[in-house]
């Protein structure tokens, strides 16, 4: 039989739940086994209770686990009913979280030098790379995006986590360069520095970054946002087309190789 | 303490619970709680979280005769005290099913879980191709579903199990087939003629209801919130319509009833008992929930306790008005 999820259901407390950015919050929750269990580019299902119009989980990255508070923290964005109604839980309301979810990030696969590529709340997984990459040492740069400079989130914590360059970039050039992520992938691919690109953000961003990748022959793992319902690979809601054919972003990713993904 | 003084103390029995034990149309079940096909994986998705041989009966994912693709994503989206799903029933075929699966499920009814395969198919011939392939490949299946209700498909499905004689059609091709008991899982349309219908043509029990084709439209974008117009609604929303439904074929037909829609609790499970449902299944909670099916167990237990009986069948259709 193929491996079950590692995944179980945990309580979890509110600690912290704050607005950081124009539609994104942080929410910090309590609980310990989860924090200890989760690993970067993984993802949790958190359960928003009482909430008919959310009676699925709501899968969630996290950006830190802190071992010794026992707690995780995560970057969100607020795109329904659901994710509407967690931003308004308040510290010590209780909830469960299913996870951790899935596997994440590669971070031995380079040798040379990593480039980290965030769009909008894709920053959460990209932060927990950086967070990784940083303990370990390794050499990284960070591209981050985002529409406006109100909706960007993160750039002191890559800096904190030992990024060496950070570059951001809006849409409307309310901060950093005006522009997209992807045109500044395009400028940093051919002075080849790199050789593990890491990708969160919308997909036609993704694709763009895998299609770069692609012509540079620069290793590009991606993190599959999908709306993921059980998280555990029963639904087959969370599907991505693969060389290999359909497989599940639950079970098969949330980190996917991006020259297997059928874009 | 002594050895001797242990070995004279009286040893008190074990708390007898009712006799929880059902039997749904020819498959043996020791306990009346079985999962919603397509909410349940293959079953050892669940492993992790439980020992799945806990239950009376599970359904696995509908399988037919060649590997389906299924919809393209969003293919399930939330809506008020449910979900809704437009999967389309992607599976690998019953060999892939067997191939992943196989050898767990045959340990998992070794382990007295009844294991009930559903069959998928977009016209008479599949279904009865699917059927073939599973008496060949799958010998420890206790029972066969037969899917002719589900909404995301844009051929067979529910377009052949709306109606009495289409739904007829395909269990008449299928019985010739398989001695093993065959469920058929029904649309929520036309309940008691098509269930008689379908007991006339040959099944041996009958799944109440899939899920209830419904749309939901995202008003920014104006474009529905799944890749297809229309999908199934499942979770707690349809519960007391499914309730209605297995009542209604409960009337309608002597062979029983396996109640689906919207399970959450015991108490849930309980009322399908009492509207007629000789087994229940839990379906969308075990995606969101997925501890909650041996809860959903023991709830029920302590229900049947607290009804005064001693046996769960003596409590199915005890439904007064």
């Amino acid at each position: 039989m193929p491996q079950p999820s590692l995944a179980r259901v945990h309580e979890a407390e509110v600690v912290s739940n704050v607005r950081v950015a124009e539609g994104l919050w942080r929410l910090v929750v309590k609980s310990p086994v989860l924090a200890a269990k989760l690993s970067p580019g993984q993802f949790m299902s958190v359960a928003v209770p009482g909430e008919p119009l959310q009676v699925s989980r709501a899968p969630l990255s996290y950006v830190t686990c802190d071992f010794d508070a026992g707690t995780v923290e995560t970057v969100y964005t607020v795109v329904g009913p659901g994710t509407e109604a967690l931003s308004r839980m308040e510290p010590g309301s209780t909830t469960t979280i299913l996870g951790p979810g899935g596997h994440g990030w590669k971070l031995d696969a380079f040798t040379k030098r990593c480039l980290l590529v965030a769009g909008g709340v894709g920053v959460t997984p990209i932060a927990s790379a950086a967070q990784a990459l940083g303990l370990q040492g390794l050499a990284y740069d960070v591209v981050v995006g985002a529409r406006t400079g109100n909706a960007l989130w993160g750039v002191d914590r890559f800096l904190t986590y030992g990024a060496d360059h950070v570059v951001v970039v809006t849409d409307d050039g309310t901060a950093g360069a005006k522009g997209l992520t992807t045109d500044a992938l395009e400028a940093a691919l051919p002075e080849e520095r790199y050789d593990l690109v890491l990708v969160c953000g919308p997909e036609p961003m993704m694709r763009k970054c895998a299609e770069l990748c692609a012509e540079y022959e620069v290793a590009c793992q991606v993190s599959m946002e999908r709306m993921m319902t059980c998280g555990f690979g029963a639904c087959a809601t969370c599907v991505v087309p693969t060389v290999n054919g359909a497989v599940g972003a639950c079970m098969g990713g949330p980190v996917m190789n991006a020259a297997e993904v059928v874009w | 303490m002594s050895e001797e003084i242990l070995t004279t103390e009286v040893v008190e029995e074990e708390p007898q619970g009712p006799s929880m034990a059902v039997n749904l149309g020819g498959i043996a079940m020791k306990n009346p709680i079985n999962t919603a096909s397509g909410t349940y994986g293959f079953g050892w998705q669940f492993e992790g979280f439980y020992d799945v041989s806990q239950l009376g009966a599970i359904t696995t994912k509908g399988c037919a005769a060649e590997p389906w693709p299924g919809n393209p994503a969003p293919r399930m989206c939330d809506v008020y005290g449910g979900v809704m799903n437009s999967v389309g029933l992607q599976n690998p075929g019953v060999k892939g099913m067997v191939a992943e699966a196989g050898e767990y499920l045959a340990k998992l009814a070794e382990k007295g879980t009844a294991v009930i395969c559903q069959v998928a198919g977009h016209s008479v011939e599949e279904y009865v191709a699917a059927v073939e392939q599973f008496e060949e490949l799958a010998p420890w299946a206790a029972g066969l579903e037969i899917n002719i209700s589900c909404p995301n498909i844009a051929q067979g499905g529910i377009a052949m199990g709306s109606t009495p004689d289409g739904a007829a059609e395909v269990i008449k091709a299928v019985r010739p087939r398989t001695e093993r008991p065959l469920l058929v899982k029904m649309a929520p349309t036309r309940v008691p003629e098509v269930a008689r219908a379908l007991e006339a043509a040959g099944a041996d029990a009958l799944s109440v209801i899939n899920s209830i084709p419904a749309m939901a439209i995202d008003v920014d974008t104006r474009r529905s919130k799944l890749s297809r117009p229309t999908g199934g609604l499942s979770g707690p929303a349809c519960h007391a319509i499914a309730v209605r439904m297995v009542w209604e074929a409960a009337q309608a037909v002597q062979i029983p009833i396996n109640g689906v829609g919207g399970v959450s609790s015991g108490r849930d499970a309980a009322e399908f008992i009492l509207a007629g449902a000789t087994s229940v299944s839990v379906g969308a909670a075990n995606l969101w929930d997925p501890t909650c099916a041996p809860r959903i167990l023991q709830e029920l237990t302590a229900w049947v306790e607290s009804q005064g009986v001693d046996d769960v069948n003596e409590l199915i259709g005890a439904f007064e008005c």
